[in-house]
């Protein structure tokens, strides 16, 4: 009985890099010979439009993974989330102001000071 | 065009600088100090506060100041890699970043230099001293370093707890006793010129005027102490609090806040010489914890026998 050549592909998992201030995230897997063959068809399968800045594959057996088990939480974890500090709105009307949020300290920072830039060139 | 040309090319258009990339030497120096002084500040940070983990008031209290502790340590381990990434081609590894520290090779910020002393004081590390640190931090979200840029990214949406988590124990006390009211306003009183310095001289300083060119950050010191004022000021105003400065006002016609400088002297002295109240003893701590479990990192390479 003669077997039939069959070529084996090892599997690779597809990260993809949407812009330089993004991760890398998992977006599906893919058969191939080689790492390099594997990065071809990578942009082939994943990136026929989207666009990207970088692509990575990781051979599947160089990947150790968790159980569900190693990532139960038994405990409330409020204390340590924005959400368990709601009651700060309410604390801070009775003293006529408001919480702060990281987005209003980001936008204020982005938004450019002329005034101040001139006047630190002198 | 040379590879500086082509590099500052890229820098103008916005892109981002990646580990791997050529980069001038100057450009890789400036990050390694401003990064490395970022992830010691975030390691030492930890330490004013944790010395109110055992103290703290109840156990919700308890446990959401050490989760903000383990944070900070979260902040300067990713720190960390990125620094090692930079220090890698000359030859430095992890175990002298650390060092470094006891052996008095690198600064880390005036605030964690300075005592902790009541239950007010970690309330207004979390609320003031880390809002300081997230102005700063927010500001350098647009870095032209890449690693940087995605770290501080992570580092930020983790500080939005800490903001709520310094608020809360604020409130709390605002609202609390005569007593309560008066410990807050003698914290207010002893932090607030460290929080002045925090954020540097006023003057653009020839590196940071380097770091400005290669758009390691956009932002002056002084621009940076202005937005603290224009965010926190008005909220320190509302729950009663005097600002322990006679002459602070807003400026309207120049736009902006008018205060009394710190003793620019006495904190970088601070700073550079490790001579605050608490940094000897935070530092040996530190050294204490470092050398102690270098057997135990060394024990963990070891293959198991049979
Ligand atoms: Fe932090
Ligand atoms: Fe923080």
């Amino acid at each position: 009985m003669t077997k039939k050549e069959v070529a084996e592909y090892g599997v690779y998992e597809v990260f993809i890099q949407k812009s330089y201030t993004d991760p890398h995230i998992h977006v599906g897997s893919l058969v191939a010979p080689t790492s390099e063959l594997a990065m071809q068809w990578a942009r082939e399968n994943f990136l026929r439009r989207d666009s990207a800045v970088s692509l990575w594959v990781v051979q599947r057996e160089h990947i150790d993974q968790t159980s569900t088990d190693f990532l139960a939480r038994e405990l409330d974890r409020k204390y340590r989330e924005v959400r368990g500090y709601t009651e700060n709105g309410r604390l801070w009307r009775m003293f006529k102001e408001k919480t702060l949020t990281i987005e209003e300290i980001v936008a204020a920072v982005e938004e450019k000071n002329r005034n101040l830039k001139s006047k630190n060139k002198k | 065009m040379n590879q500086e040309e082509m590099f500052m090319k890229r820098i103008k258009q916005g892109e981002k600088i990646e580990a791997t990339d050529w980069m001038p030497d100057e450009y890789r120096q400036l990050l390694i100090k401003l990064i490395h002084m970022h992830a010691v500040s975030e390691i030492m940070g930890a330490y004013p506060e944790k010395e109110w983990v055992p103290k703290a008031p109840s156990l919700r209290r308890k446990l959401a100041i050490m989760a903000k502790v383990q944070d900070e340590m979260g902040h300067g381990q990713l720190l960390l890699r990125i620094v090692e990434d930079l220090v890698y081609p000359l030859g430095k590894k992890r175990e002298d970043l650390i060092e470094d520290i006891y052996y008095h090779r690198v600064k880390f910020h005036n605030v964690f230099h300075m005592e902790a002393r009541t239950w007010a004081d970690a309330g207004l590390i979390g609320w003031l001293v880390d809002g300081a640190a997230i102005i700063n931090q927010a500001a350098l979200l647009s870095t032209s370093y890449g690693p940087y840029a995605r770290v501080l990214k992570r580092i930020c949406a983790e500080e939005s707890f800490h903001m709520q988590h310094g608020e809360n124990i604020i409130l709390t006390l605002a609202m609390g006793t005569a007593k309560q009211k008066q410990m807050l306003q003698d914290s207010l009183n002893y932090w607030w010129e460290s929080l002045l310095f925090f954020f540097g001289p006023k003057e653009v300083t020839p590196a940071a005027e380097r770091m400005i060119h290669y758009r390691i950050r956009t932002l002056t010191n002084e621009q940076l102490r202005q937005k603290f004022f224009d965010k926190y000021i008005p909220r320190i105003h509302s729950i009663g609090l005097t600002i322990p400065d006679p002459h602070l006002k807003y400026d309207t016609e120049k736009k902006c806040w008018v205060y009394t400088e710190p003793d620019w002297k006495k904190f970088s002295e601070i700073v550079k010489k490790n001579n605050g109240p608490k940094s000897r003893e935070r530092i040996e701590l530190r050294r204490q914890a470092h050398e102690g479990g270098r057997w135990v990192r060394q024990a963990m390479l070891c293959k198991p026998v049979g």
